[in-house]
């Protein structure tokens, strides 16, 4: 002990050290959520509307429902890399429907019609079943209702549609009112890289 | 026409006659006994379903069949492996350069039919492995419409492929040298006479008078139609995993048909009920 500092000084010290670094911790950890390190995110293999080996199972609403924006910020996407592009897709047909004189099931999937269909290329008239169909969803329609997703998933398609929150809609509650709902809990704060 | 269901065998386990992760060929030789191939390995029952021998493969195998010398044509990735009888390599047919993996087989003194699910059409050969033409790529969009990611297909007796192309809910017919010569089958999610969901039927094979058996994905299915398209029965529509697909099927001398779950990894077995008979 030099004689520059007395006991008391060198524990004064020392507490205030130790409180710095705890500030500095919070503020670091504050900093990372404000910069988005963190996310909320869905676990598309706990979701049980894209669980594969889970269908054909109640599709499960939460996402569109509980959220606080009046049209939810989880939207459906497909990977179109993974669509098998199908005449007719099961997440666009309700494909227990009648089929209607144009051969093709009666009623859609989506309920806010928020699915589009597009050949892709010219279609022959006389069999157009022979051709590629592009589904594009509009995500200004869809409220992540997740009826599509089911429909798509393993083994009746092939799982290309998703559910997704979009963070630029996503207000980032500290508590989520969708992950508080979430059965499954699916829905978490995790870093965007982990998805 | 009518079927019930029989016995089942194999199943998901470490036993010897069971498989532990996959299930996805069978075939039958002229005396009924069962070839089926998985977890890269061919298995032979009797048709009591009773494991007879077995054999591991160079490749994991996709597909699987018996020719009428009793050689074992096992489909991999970009090769055919070829055993006698007994599980002695015979051959290996490898074609890296224009084979994918191959789904279905068939083999005749005509040549040796490949369905090769990567090009989305079947390659034809000669028995010398000379390749000779494809069948299915004048097809506009370029091949069979497969989601499910197999093509599966048989000969009849005339010599006539016998293809599902599920994507477009049909059965298509071809000459061994590609000329395309019809189709029949539509979309019906409703009529069982009709191929329900985005891509039906998966697997398909023909019994001794020409009938098409197919099998369905999403809910599984097994269905016999005429050779013209008639539906003529629906053989089970419940008994398998309801996630299972891409259900490879056979139909022995008897005309019992052989179906493996790919999920229970079990094959099952349905037999045709006489009329008058008591169960």
């Amino acid at each position: 002990m030099s004689d520059k500092y007395t006991r008391r000084e060198v524990l004064g010290h020392a507490a205030r050290g130790a409180a710095l670094v705890g500030l500095v911790g919070t503020a670091g950890v504050l900093a990372l959520k404000a910069n988005k390190t963190y996310a909320w995110q869905i676990d598309v293999e706990k979701c049980v509307n894209s669980k594969v080996g889970a269908w054909g199972v109640e599709v499960c609403e939460l996402c569109a429902t509980d959220c606080v924006l009046t049209l939810s910020a989880v939207r459906a996407v497909n990977e179109f890399s993974d669509c098998g592009r199908c005449y007719i897709c099961p997440a666009y047909y309700k494909i227990t429907s009648a089929v209607g004189p144009d051969g093709l099931p009666s009623e859609k999937v989506c309920p806010r019609d928020a699915i589009k269909r597009e050949a892709i290329g010219w279609v022959d008239p006389d069999d157009p079943a022979n051709n590629f169909y592009e589904y594009i969803i509009d995500e200004k329609k869809c409220n992540g209702c997740g009826r599509c997703i089911m429909e798509c998933k393993e083994p009746a398609g092939l799982s290309s549609i998703k559910l997704e929150v979009r963070h630029n809609v996503c207000l980032d509650c500290n508590r989520c009112s969708i992950a508080q709902a979430c059965p499954e809990e699916a829905y978490d704060r995790r870093e965007p890289s982990a998805t | 026409m009518e079927y019930r269901p029989a016995i089942r065998f194999g199943g998901k386990g470490t036993d010897a006659s069971q498989f532990r992760e996959t299930l996805r060929g069978i075939a039958i030789d002229e005396a009924d006994r069962i070839y089926v191939v998985g977890d890269s390995k061919v298995k032979v029952f009797d048709a009591q379903g009773e494991l007879l021998r077995r054999w591991k493969t160079g490749d994991e195998g996709h597909s699987i069949a018996v020719d009428v010398d009793g050689n074992v044509w096992v489909g991999q990735w970009q090769q055919v492996e070829v055993f006698d009888a007994d599980g002695r390599p015979v051959e290996t047919l490898a074609d890296p350069d224009r084979l994918g993996l191959i789904t279905a087989i068939a083999v005749s003194k005509d040549g040796v039919l490949l369905a090769d699910a990567s090009a989305r059409w079947i390659r034809r050969y000669d028995r010398e492995g000379n390749f000779l033409n494809n069948i299915g790529e004048q097809h506009r969009k370029g091949g069979f419409h497969i989601p499910n990611g197999i093509v599966d297909f048989d000969v009849d007796a005339q010599g006539i492929v016998h293809v599902a192309n599920p994507g477009m809910h049909r059965v298509e017919q071809y000459k061994a040298d590609g000329e395309y010569l019809g189709y029949w089958g539509k979309f019906d999610g409703q009529d069982p006479a009709g191929f329900p969901g985005c891509c039906n039927p998966t697997n398909l094979t023909l019994d001794a008078e020409g009938h098409v058996i197919v099998t369905e994905k999403a809910t599984p299915r097994v269905k016999v139609y005429s050779p013209e398209g008639e539906l003529l029965t629906v053989v089970a529509d419940e008994g398998f995993d309801p996630q299972a697909k891409n259900l490879d099927l056979a139909v022995d001398s008897k005309g019992n048909i052989y179906v493996v779950d790919t999920v229970t990894l079990e094959v099952q077995v349905f037999v045709p009920v006489t009329k008058g008979a008591t169960a």
